[in-house]
């Protein structure tokens, strides 16, 4: 695996072992722009009007605007830094690596070959799994949306790793839309609480946010 | 042209409420647009199908044609309850603006997923359904229908998510790209068949997995009652008849492209779903006591009997597609009836609410008949189309599926029973004077039983040679 798929699945993996909101934006970020390094790295010139577009998106939208727009809303309303992605104890961290290492299997089984496609189809899996685990273990409003924009940049990331020879420019455009106006959303759900924002750990149905 | 004029006019409507003196007459606008599109989206209906517009992206076939004339009309029903809703309670005309906005853009999509011919292009519009729609299920300083909200938003996500994943890897198997002819629908069945199997089955259950959480079937049901719970009424009906018909047409997308090639696995994996569904939302409806989270895991329901249908296909399409018709004017009936009880009780607790028939004559009577449709009664097309279900069940060898869905049933329509019908037919508790109810007020309600009992007894033949070429193009090999 190359150093670039072993950055990507650190940027994964990190957050949910340095538990605070800006470790987990900051993996976000990474994880976008390491995203678009690889795209770059797949078709190294762009030419084509939906080349640039998976690059803005992975990059620009993904990488930049997404994390910055969340990161605005939770700096203003001054949540405290403390915040973990999955429960901090060994069981959710062995899951969490065991979730990697099915990741890795399961790519053998279904790509024998070649090794970036391989690679690209674990780390995307990696990273749906690990959405799945913070979606699963954690109940607060944040967290079920640092797992759900996981798994969002983990499929983006597999669309990579197929044929592109005849993307369509409005469907990458609507994709594009439809992510924005999810991040629109996001950023309405966290900034529209009524409650002051003690504590992102709260759970949902004490604090809704 | 009057294609695109479903998607444009609600679209320009909607933007048009950006400006404040459109916004003053926002539920004029409601029913003006809604109306106009719904004699649209019907003339598309009793013409012929057309034929391939915008470089592929559009096509009205049979599908499209009939669930627009069933969605629009619907929408129009639902306007006009919420107009007569703002004329008898001025201080909702607050949010009106923002309300129609999102309605019409919901509206929209909703017309775009239904004539679109590429599968990308759909889920890009179902997803467009779901960012409208959640804003709208939020009602100002109630914390708990913020909660529902997310949920709601963050299950379509994921659920839509695991579809587009699905999308992938069909596309995949056949090495043309997600983008390719491979989603377009004109040519998926041919790219399917040649797809790599492994890719294949595991684009296919991921599809069904996805599009089976948009229709809250197991195991990602939970968003759905509390969503249609806290949610406005006429956003329930709006979720539940609109929407779900929606996610559902393109589920038949799927399954008139992909089926042939994975038969076997399609029928295990929505039969699978489908009974657990059944099973889950029995036990719910037996324990529940709160009107609106009754008749949402009745719908987790009618969704199990459905995709049981699905997965049968062959002889059980036609009697399918004639329940799942039933099914969207019994929901949008029932749940309208729910918010106007709702309304005047001020609860949702069955146990408080009592003589319905006595007190409040049409809504009582719009539930009795509602809940006969929803148990699956004679003369309704839903009694039909469960008896066509059925006997394709035992046609088909599935004698455990047949038992299980027979005692699932029963169970369901004692327990809906034992609790509804006290609610109609009891003592009243408290005597109220009630303002007087306006035949206007009940007309989208009525013109929906109307269409209920019509697809019971005699199917217009322009629309039974709809639903026979539907039923066809589902039934599989």
């Amino acid at each position: 695996m190359s150093p670039l798929f072993i950055a990507l699945l650190g940027v994964m993996l990190v957050p949910l072992l340095v538990a605070t909101w800006r470790t987990s934006l900051w993996g976000l970020a990474f994880q976008g722009l390491l995203m678009a390094w690889l795209a770059y790295r797949m078709q190294p010139h762009p030419t084509t009007p939906s080349q640039w577009l998976t690059l803005a998106d992975l990059a620009v939208l993904r990488g930049i605007a997404a994390p910055y727009a969340l990161h605005r809303v939770l700096r203003a309303r001054k949540v405290p830094a403390r915040h973990d992605l999955i429960p901090p104890n060994l069981l959710s961290w062995t899951f969490a690596f065991g979730s990697v290492l099915v990741a890795s299997n399961f790519a053998q089984a279904l790509v024998p070959a070649p090794e970036t496609e391989q690679n690209v189809v674990a780390v995307a899996v990696a990273g749906i799994m690990l959405g799945f685990l913070v979606l699963a273990t954690r109940s607060t409003m944040f967290s079920q949306m640092m797992g759900a924009l996981r798994i969002e940049n983990a499929i983006a990331f597999f669309e990579l790793g197929g044929e592109h020879h005849a993307q369509l420019v409005a469907v990458q455009l609507g994709q594009m839309l439809v992510f924005v106006g999810t991040i629109v959303l996001y950023r309405w759900y966290l900034g529209s609480v009524d409650e002051a924002c003690a504590s992102l750990g709260d759970d949902v149905s004490e604090v809704t946010l | 042209m009057s294609v695109f004029a479903l998607i444009l006019v609600p679209l320009v409507a909607s933007l048009s409420l950006l400006a404040p003196g459109v916004r003053a007459r926002a539920s004029l606008l409601l029913v003006g647009v809604a109306a106009l599109v719904s004699v649209l989206a019907v003339r598309l209906a009793v013409g012929s199908d057309g034929a391939v517009l915008l470089a592929g992206f559009v096509r009205v076939d049979a599908t499209s044609r009939l669930f627009l004339a069933v969605v629009n009309p619907i929408f129009f029903g639902i306007s006009i309850y919420v107009w007569n809703r703002v004329t008898m309670a001025p201080s909702l005309r607050d949010g009106m603006g923002r309300f129609v906005a999102l309605a019409l853009g919901f509206l929209a999509a909703a017309n775009a997923v239904l004539v679109a011919n590429h599968l990308l292009a759909a889920w890009i519009a179902l997803e467009a359904t779901t960012l409208a729609a959640a804003p709208l299920i939020v009602r100002p300083g109630m914390s708990a229908s913020r909660q529902a909200s997310w949920r709601y938003l963050l299950f379509s996500s994921v659920g839509l998510g695991l579809a587009l994943l699905g999308f992938m890897c069909v596309a995949r198997g056949v090495q043309v790209g997600a983008h390719a002819e491979g989603v377009l629908l004109d040519h998926a069945t041919a790219s399917a068949s040649g797809a790599s199997s492994l890719w294949r089955r595991l684009g296919l259950s991921l599809l069904l997995l996805g599009f089976g959480t948009k229709l809250g079937l197991a195991p990602m049901y939970s968003w759905l009652p509390e969503a249609y719970d806290e949610a406005p009424p006429a956003v329930t009906a709006l979720l539940a008849a609109v929407q779900f018909n929606c996610a559902l047409v393109l589920l038949l997308r799927v399954l008139q492209s992909y089926r042939a090639s994975e038969p076997k696995l399609v029928a295990a994996v929505l039969v699978a779903m489908g009974l657990i569904s059944m099973v889950v939302s029995t036990f719910n409806i037996i324990a529940s006591r709160n009107i609106k989270r009754l008749l949402a895991y009745a719908s987790i329901n009618h969704a199990g009997v459905i995709a049981i249908g699905l997965g049968l296909g062959k002889t059980a399409s036609y009697g399918l597609l004639l329940y799942l018709l039933s099914n969207a004017f019994i929901k949008a009936v029932l749940f309208l009836t729910a918010g106007k009880i709702k309304a005047h009780y001020r609860t949702k607790d069955t146990r408080r609410i009592s003589g319905l028939i006595k007190d409040l004559p049409y809504s009582g009577m719009f539930l009795m008949v509602g809940t006969f449709a929803l148990l699956g009664f004679p003369p309704f097309g839903s009694f039909f189309g469960e008896l066509l279900i059925l006997s394709a069940l035992v046609s088909s060898g599935r004698f455990l599926v047949f038992a299980a869905f027979c005692v699932l049933i029963t169970m369901s329509f004692v327990a809906t029973g034992r609790t509804i019908f006290p609610m109609i037919w009891g003592e009243a508790k408290e005597k109220h004077d009630w303002p007087r109810q306006t035949l206007l007020s009940a007309s989208p309600k009525i013109a929906f039983v109307v269409a209920l009992v019509v697809l019971g007894l005699y199917v217009p033949p322009v629309a039974q040679a709809l639903i026979e070429r539907v039923a066809a193009s589902v039934e599989g090999p």
